[in-house]
């Protein structure tokens, strides 16, 4: 156990003392050495994702945060929108992949609550971004848990050996690449492999429901700026999204009906923001929804 | 005005989790099987603890139990599509523990001997590896290995109370066994360690019962096997 010195020393000051030090080669420390191997193999890959995870929870609140910051009078809007973008492909380009490559051949919902908080994050950000697109034109509205899918494929060159490249020449789709390869058998070669991130719809359903809090403050900001019209359009959104979700019939997950609860208070919130406009006029409803509201203090119901 | 937000993308979802919703109550129905089994292995092998002549008959009928267990199981698997056993885990990972506490008991009980993940796999018509498809969690092994240990601090005593001064040393040195295979692992803070740190006072126990009989002379009839192995060690 050379890998593991500390351990090895408690366990021998402990052990000490009992008449029955038990001897190497016993099957039972042999079999636990091999439970060591596998437990320690899967709690590595889970802190490994987790640290990709919190990446992408970073950046993702960095990107929704840059969205916040559009306003018509500062006419920087296209070039946020774009940089923005950017931001998110490189995020499903690069940190995404690299969870992909660890989940490739691994059941993902064993690794769920380690990228769960960082795919969240993500969706919100990303619909958070849609949602401005859709304001330009109007064309396309949110994206399903298919269509980030679709962006979520990838493919890797990974080294294969020939001989395994032979069993599979039944294949139609390796068969071009395999009569391009050498005949010697022991050349390695790179192949593309193929592989996804699994996008589970819940924890899109889940991440949508926290865009609800950053259209919500996007609302009570556009009212700070005088931009009434945002407002409203906002508001509309929000009401739109919560008749979604109250007509989802969910057993057995806690977590959605207690973010469906937030986002009462949100729709709440914005409807009172467009009443205040239409009754006092956009300049003086600015002053009661900041003593209301206190807006940006208690919005966030993310993960950290 | 379109909207932003498509209601197909909702319905689409209810559709999902609905069919999701079916997958469960199938497997609750199996699983409530496979916890009857285990019930009735449990209480036939509750006899260990009053008449130990009964041991054998009661480790035969527990097997038979174990045998049903084990189609069951197979019932389960071929409810899981292939690679979402982690998605339904949860409907199974207490029954799956109980399980392997009671093969576990079961091969101790026949043979003496701590049962490997392999075996109980086997039996349980499972596999051990994840890729292969349904298979015995590793955690839930050890889960079930740790619930063996108190059930024999408890055997323990029991037998002494019933004149067998020989099986508390017999247990003390396969618990002991047992702990520092356990020792071996790097366990997380997570539900496995809390049970880990509880199998000390097992041990702890059971090595009371091993020196009240060991002060008294009550070990005559093992005296020379017992003590000769301690003076070599």
């Amino acid at each position: 156990m050379p890998e593991n010195q500390g351990f090895r020393r408690n366990f021998k000051k402990f052990s000490k003392p009992k008449p029955n030090i038990i001897v190497e080669d016993s099957p039972v420390l042999n079999a636990f050495q091999a439970y060591r191997a596998e437990l320690d193999a899967k709690h590595d890959r889970h802190e490994r994702i987790v640290k990709l995870s919190r990446d992408i929870t970073i950046e993702s609140k960095r990107i929704i945060f840059h969205l916040h910051s559009i306003e018509s009078n500062k006419n920087n809007r296209q070039k946020v929108l774009q940089e923005a973008e950017q931001r998110l492909q490189k995020l499903i380009n690069i940190n995404f992949k690299a969870v992909a490559k660890e989940l490739h051949g691994q059941d993902p919902y064993q690794f769920r609550s380690a990228y769960s908080p960082g795919l969240q994050e993500f969706i919100e950000a990303y619909s958070f971004y849609e949602y401005f697109k859709w304001s330009d034109n109007e064309k396309q509205g949110l994206s399903d848990w298919h269509t980030i899918q679709k962006q979520m494929q990838y493919s890797d060159e990974v080294e294969v050996e020939i001989e395994k490249k032979q069993e599979s020449l039944e294949e139609p789709a390796t068969l071009a690449e395999a009569v391009n390869t050498p005949p010697n058998e022991e050349v390695k070669v790179l192949e593309p492999v193929k592989f996804e991130f699994f996008m589970d719809p819940t924890e899109y359903v889940l991440g949508i429901s926290d865009l609800t809090g950053e259209l919500m403050r996007r609302c009570v900001n556009s009212l700070g700026c005088g931009e009434t019209n945002e407002c409203v359009e906002t508001c509309k959104a929000l009401q739109n999204l919560y008749t979604c979700y109250i007509s989802l019939r969910v057993q057995r997950c806690r977590e959605l009906s207690r973010k469906v609860y937030t986002m009462r208070q949100s729709v709440i919130k914005a409807e009172n923001v467009c009443y205040n406009v239409k009754v006092r006029g956009g300049e003086a409803a600015k002053w009661g929804s900041v003593f209301d509201n206190k807006p940006g203090d208690d919005i966030d119901e993310g993960f950290f | 005005m379109s909207n932003f937000v498509n209601m197909d993308v909702f319905a689409n979802y209810q559709k999902y989790i609905d069919n999701e919703q079916e997958i469960r109550e199938n497997i609750r129905t199996v699983v409530r099987e496979i916890e009857q089994l285990a019930k009735e292995s449990t209480i036939q092998l509750q006899i260990i603890h009053c008449d130990l002549k009964k041991i054998d008959y009661a480790c035969a009928e527990a097997r038979k139990q174990i045998l049903a267990c084990a189609e069951s199981y197979q019932k389960l698997a071929a409810l899981i599509p292939n690679g979402q056993y982690y998605r339904y885990s949860d409907h199974w990972t207490y029954i799956t523990q109980k399980c392997v506490f009671l093969i576990a008991l079961v091969v101790y009980l026949e043979a003496g001997f701590l049962v490997t993940r392999e075996t109980v796999a086997e039996m349980l018509s499972l596999k051990t590896n994840h890729a292969e498809g349904f298979h015995l969690d590793i955690e839930d092994y050890l889960h079930g290995i740790l619930q063996l240990a108190s059930e024999l601090s408890r055997f323990a005593t029991n037998s002494v109370t019933m004149g067998d001064y020989d099986r508390p040393l017999n247990i003390s040195h396969f618990l002991a066994d047992v702990n520092s295979g356990f020792r071996l692992l790097n366990l997380k803070n997570d539900g496995l360690r809390k049970r880990f740190d509880a199998l000390k006072y097992d041990v702890k126990k059971i090595e009371e019962v091993v020196y009240d009989i060991s002060i008294r002379g009550l070990r005559s009839t093992a005296e020379g096997d017992g003590t000769e192995k301690d003076k070599n060690d």
